[in-house]
């Protein structure tokens, strides 16, 4: 059984061609819209979702949702793919990408019903986009990059509102900030790679804190790790991926013995090679030793008994960062451990943070990285505000590089409706329809947020409209009273480019899906397949739902 | 409803397939699923609302291996509970990350939480939207902490006078089963945690204390060990009747059972000749073979028992066994051995004595002893079980909790109380603000939220007067289970606090016609109170914000 909702094609249904395929299509899609919808925005809800193994997920990110759905129709996880991709390029605003490729289809639905060629429509959406892309940069405000302050407060503005649909919205401005300074911590590149988080279960979201520097969880130790010191001021560390346990000589050989004696040989060759490596380490003068690999017991207590921290099994990222925090190069060999492969940092010390311990580098030479530990009151929890986090840090990165911004809670949309809609007046014919039924697709935004508002939508958007008509460029959902309000003084900030990335991926996703008329599939095997039309039709009237 | 959960059927009525399982299972979304899921979460938090306080009941569970659990704490009531539906098990989690760090309060923050689902459910009846009563809720509970800040009362931790300490562990002991010897296992965690805390740094290594509990005697019999306990015996074989005489005479040294100014080698490579791990083949084809592997082995152990002595140990704790040929030469050498030592046990032991743990024979040397002034074996009753008890140790900063108890109920509840008393301890040399319980620090929250609300123009008033209300469920369920009747006793309290300005007043459970819980010593941590607040808020907000569950089972609720 594959137990998560999943959308298939009924059995027997291996070909299916033109209009009605499309039809099909365009429904699923709707389906899988349907499942993101009510997240959209400040009062979006969250899903919870359990998956096979029976880990339970709750989420607000579209792109999360959709991947756990486990979806398989070809047609619907064109949407999925959009959302990722969002997801991949700018982080933020997958929700709002694959509403609008649903939206855009189910416009159409209609047109492809009459039998409109797919080629006519694709042609009307792609000139549709390109405006509406053109659009945006032209009204699209500019922020002084020089000016540091301005840039901060607009970063910190973009950050907040690409988390006030989020769980931990409530504690948007000392997460927004705290996300600002970890970003800037970063180089010009500004790798994501290079932002550590970690997560420790209990307390509260404002427990949450960001080091300069690298953090991470002890490791499993041995006995004798007890005994070693916990805080070094300077230290050398040493990096490295040797394992330092007792081991046999050779990893296949078998040696025959004749002698008993010989039994001491081997056993001090094999001591010997252990005490080799232990003792250039040493000798090296780190005094922080963290390997990839296992440290065992024996030379946990070697470490002990001259005074040495060591940490083994340490995750590779978190040696990756070490490394590019306090320089040196991660050694295969113990060979040469001269001082510039050895890494180093003003502080060493293992802290406890809330019930686990951490090893905290601080102070470090090349600190182009920085680790945030949350922390919070359950599992879920922590992972969704990571994935929050991981929005807000995307967006953060896309403003530094791109400092356009535009104005959110539906109110670019529906100034792009308003321009699209006068721009199809003056041209005929099918293509105004088109470009029409665009327009139209493009209010679902600040609709959706109308309705997850428990707001009366058809009243909203009309306010909405006479505003935008009245040149009201930046007028939005206020999601607060029930009202409209100029988002832009409202500081509802979001960057241009998630707007024109999400626009362009659910028009070309639209577009896509429209152009395939005939999917090939594959019988599904019976015990993955639905059951055939026999247990499936159930006597319903068959027609078409709405 | 949506499209989710029908079939579909395309223009030619062909249906294709969205949900799977979905004659099975009925499936609520929106509102109707957060009811739904609000009662899920209440009726966990109904469960322990009577397990609250010093006259709260205790639960007993049964496993599915009929083990038997007799327990009044709230993060294990919990996590013995079969949950299995989605939001139960965010609240089973919720009294886990408050068990985590705080280790105290873990009842009540699941009756917190469970109170403020249920104020919440009432306004989503009238109309408010999940995500603005998350929002009033999130304003409440900061407005909630700010006024714990202001009523908190520093205490005094001072190693020299213990009793406010003492006083402070027996509020926590006082809901517990062991509450007939409160307060000796009060005293027993308050040294313990003195013992181990480095006061300059405000830091307390639990690894460094360690609970040991042995079914026998009384509870009363529980003391706490500075030094370690393992649960070991020297090492008494099976002799061979040749040696019978020698046999004796060193058992008359050991049946004294007391080893004074030991010096310890603390070894984790075994009585035996090495091995090596690389693989290996010795064919033994004749009977000189044989006799030479037997005469090398002696030779070997003859070689590290000399080793051994040689240094001056005059103890051996080992990681290992060794057998009891092995064993015979160490008694013939005088030499008294602990086998099969477990690893942490080493470490402790190491840590406390100040030894070197060793591994191999040719390293040990005079400085890798580790020193006791005492090493003695207990022997239980009639029983032969015998633990060795190491003491007056160079670091005296490990220390073993021994708990007594007729059954291992007892003591498994034993020492799950004393954990909690121990975190209080600890919670309080970290940070020495306090408040004062028994509901009087809630009604104070209450009373402040009640007033920010007043000044609240929006709609989140409605959702911070509910969050007031939540936090009286706290004394009211304190005064319930105490007999008595809690609205009345509650707004008593309350009208007291507001008229007083007295912050400390809180419920009389115990019957001291006293309400000033200052007077009775009944404290709070700080950090421990302003988790509670900060943790269910957390839950509860995550809880409201759900409107839909996915699973791959059956039913949903
Ligand atoms: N304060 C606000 N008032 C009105 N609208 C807002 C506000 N803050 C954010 N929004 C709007 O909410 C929408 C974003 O919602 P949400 O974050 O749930 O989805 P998303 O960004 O499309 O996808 P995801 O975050 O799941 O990747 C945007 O249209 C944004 O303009
Ligand atoms: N002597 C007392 N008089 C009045 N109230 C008391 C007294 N002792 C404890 N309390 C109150 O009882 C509550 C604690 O109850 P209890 O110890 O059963 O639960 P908990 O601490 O929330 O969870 P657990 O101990 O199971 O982790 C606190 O609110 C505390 O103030
Ligand atoms: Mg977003
Ligand atoms: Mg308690």
């Amino acid at each position: 059984m594959m137990p998560t909702p999943v959308i298939v094609l009924k059995e027997g249904t291996d070909t299916s061609q033109g209009v009605p395929q499309l039809v099909s299509n365009i429904n699923a899609c709707q389906v899988i819209a349907e499942a993101v919808r009510t997240t959209l925005g400040p009062r979006g809800m969250d899903k919870l979702i359990v998956d096979n193994r029976g880990k339970a997920t709750i989420s607000n990110d579209g792109a999360t949702i959709l991947k756990l759905l486990d979806v398989v129709h070809p047609a619907a996880k064109t949407l999925v793919e959009i959302a990722r991709s969002q997801d991949a390029e700018v982080g933020d605003g997958t929700t709002s990408v694959t509403l609008l490729a649903a939206e855009f289809l189910k416009q159409l639905k209609s047109y492809v019903e009459e039998g409109l060629h797919a080629q006519t429509i694709i042609r009307a959406f792609r000139t549709a986009t390109q405006l509406a892309v053109k659009k945006i940069k032209d009204i699209a405000v500019t922020i002084k990059k020089d000016d540091r302050e301005e840039q901060r407060k607009l970063l910190e503005k973009c950050a907040a509102t690409a988390l006030n649909s989020k769980l931990i919205a409530g504690q948007k401005e000392f997460f927004s900030n705290m996300v600002v300074d970890a970003v800037m911590m970063l180089d010009e590149l500004l790798p994501l790679k290079m932002i550590g988080m970690k997560k420790v279960q209990g307390g509260a979201l404002e427990d949450s804190q960001l080091v300069a520097g690298v953090a991470f969880k002890k490791t499993f130790s041995y006995a004798g790790f007890e005994m070693q010191p916990k805080r070094y001021e300077n230290p050398k560390i040493a990096l490295l991926n040797i394992e330092l346990e007792l081991k046999a000589e050779k990893d296949n050989a078998e040696v025959r013995v004749n002698n008993i004696q010989d039994y001491q040989a081997i056993v001090d060759a094999e001591w010997n090679i252990l005490y080799d490596k232990l003792e250039k380490i040493y000798k090296s003068g780190a005094k922080v030793v963290l390997s990839k690999l296992p440290i065992g017991d024996v030379a946990t207590q070697y470490f002990a008994d001259r005074d040495l921290f060591c940490a083994g099994r340490v995750q590779e990222e978190d040696l990756k960062r070490t490394m590019m925090a306090c320089g040196g190069s991660i050694q295969t060999s113990v060979g040469s451990l001269t001082d510039d492969v050895l890494g180093q940092c003003e502080l060493f010390e293992e802290v406890q943070v809330g019930g686990e311990r951490y090893n905290f580098f601080k102070g470090c030479p090349k600190a182009k990285t920085c680790t945030i530990i949350l922390r919070g009151g359950a599992e879920q929890f922590m992972e969704e505000t990571e994935r929050s986090l991981h929005d807000a840090i995307m967006i953060v990165r896309r403003t530094i590089k791109n400092d356009s911004i535009v104005a959110g809670g539906g109110s670019i949309e529906m100034e792009l409706s308003k321009y699209l809609r006068d721009y199809s007046r003056t041209i005929p014919g099918k293509q105004q329809l088109l470009i029409g039924a665009y327009a139209k697709a493009l209010e679902v935004i600040p609709r959706q947020l109308c309705d997850n508002a428990g707001f009366d939508a058809t009243n909203i958007l009309n306010k909405l409209r006479a505003k935008h008509a009245q040149g009201g460029m930046w007028y939005g959902v206020d999601v607060n009273n029930e009202d409209i309000a100029d988002n832009f003084k409202a500081c509802v900030w979001e960057p241009a480019i998630v707007r024109i990335h999400a626009l362009t991926a659910a028009s070309e996703a639209a577009c896509l899906i429209l152009s395939v008329d005939e999917t090939i599939k594959n019988p599904r095997s019976t015990t993955d397949g639905p059951p055939g039309p026999a247990g499936r039709g159930r006597g319903r009237p068959h027609g078409h739902p709405h | 409803m949506s499209t989710l959960g029908t079939l579909a059927f395309d223009e030619y009525g062909r249906p294709f397939i969205i949900i799977k399982d979905q004659d099975k299972k009925s499936r609520l979304t929106g509102l109707e699923a957060l009811k739904s899921h609000i009662m899920a979460a209440k009726a966990v938090a109904t469960t322990l609302r009577t397990s609250l306080g010093p006259n709260g009941l205790d639960k007993i569970m049964v496993d599915k291996d009929g083990e038997v659990t007799v327990t009044n704490d709230g993060a294990t009531i919990l996590s013995m509970m079969d949950v299995d539906h989605q939001i139960a098990k965010l609240m089973v989690e919720l009294s886990k990350s408050q068990d985590d760090e705080i280790g105290d309060g873990t009842t009540g923050v699941v009756v917190l939480a469970g109170a403020l689902l249920e104020q919440a459910e009432q306004l989503l009846d009238r109309g408010i939207h999940p995500i603005r009563v998350a929002d009033g809720y999130d304003q409440a509970a900061r407005i909630a902490i700010e006024q714990l800040d202001k009523i908190s009362d520093s205490f005094l931790v001072d190693p020299n006078n213990i009793e406010p300490l003492v006083q402070t562990a027996m509020t926590t002991l006082g809901s517990k089963v062991i509450n007939r010897c409160h307060r000796q296992m009060a005293e027993i965690a308050v040294n313990a945690i003195l013992t181990v805390a480095d006061m300059e740094r405000k830091d307390v290594d639990f690894e460094l204390i360690k609970m040991e509990g042995k079914v026998g005697g009384k509870l009363e019999d529980t003391q706490l060990i500075k030094g370690v306990i393992v649960d070991k015996e020297f090492s008494h074989p099976q002799m061979p009747k040749a040696d019978a005489l020698l046999y004796f005479a060193v058992l008359i040294i050991l049946y004294l059972q007391v080893l004074k100014d030991t010096k310890m080698a603390i070894l984790t490579c075994p009585f035996e000749p090495p091995k090596p791990k690389t693989k290996h083949k010795l064919d033994v084809t004749s009977v000189e073979d044989y006799k030479a592997l037997q005469k090398y082995e002696k030779e070997k152990f003859q070689e590290m028992i000399q080793q051994v002595k040689e240094t001056g140990a005059n103890l051996v704790i080992c990681q290992w066994g060794f057998d009891d040929e092995a064993n015979h030469l160490l008694l013939q050498s005088e030499l008294p051995a602990v086998r099969w030592v477990g690893g942490p046990e080493i470490e402790l032991i190491a840590i406390a004595t100040g030894g070197r743990i060793v591994p191999r024979f040719c390293e040990l040397t005079t400085e890798k002893l580790g020193t006791a002034g005492l090493v003695k074996e207990i022997c239980f009753g009639t029983t032969k079980d015998r633990m060795l008890v190491i003491e007056e140790c160079k670091n005296s900063r490990a220390v073993t909790i021994f708990i007594r108890g007729g059954n291992k109920m007892i003591i498994e509840e034993a020492k799950r109380s004393l954990h909690d008393a121990l975190c209080v301890i600890r919670n309080l040399v970290r940070d020495n603000r306090i408040v004062y319980g028994g509901g009087a620090s809630e009604i104070s929250c209450a009373l402040a939220v009640n007033k920010a609300a007043d000044k609240c123009p929006s709609l989140e008033q409605y959702a911070m007067r509910a969050f007031a209300d939540a936090l009286e469920v706290i004394p009211m369920a304190l005064a319930e289970n105490s007999g008595m009747n809690p609205i009345q006793t509650m707004t008593e309290v309350r009208a007291r606090q507001l008229k007083e300005s007295n912050p400390a007043l809180g419920i009389d459970c115990l019957h001291l016609s006293t309400n000033d819980m200052k007077q009775q010593h009944v404290i709070e941590t700080l950090i421990g109170k302003k988790q509670q607040i900060s943790l269910a808020t957390q839950v509860v907000k995550m809880i409201l914000k759900i409107d839909d569950i996915r699973s791959p089972g059956e039913s949903e609720d």
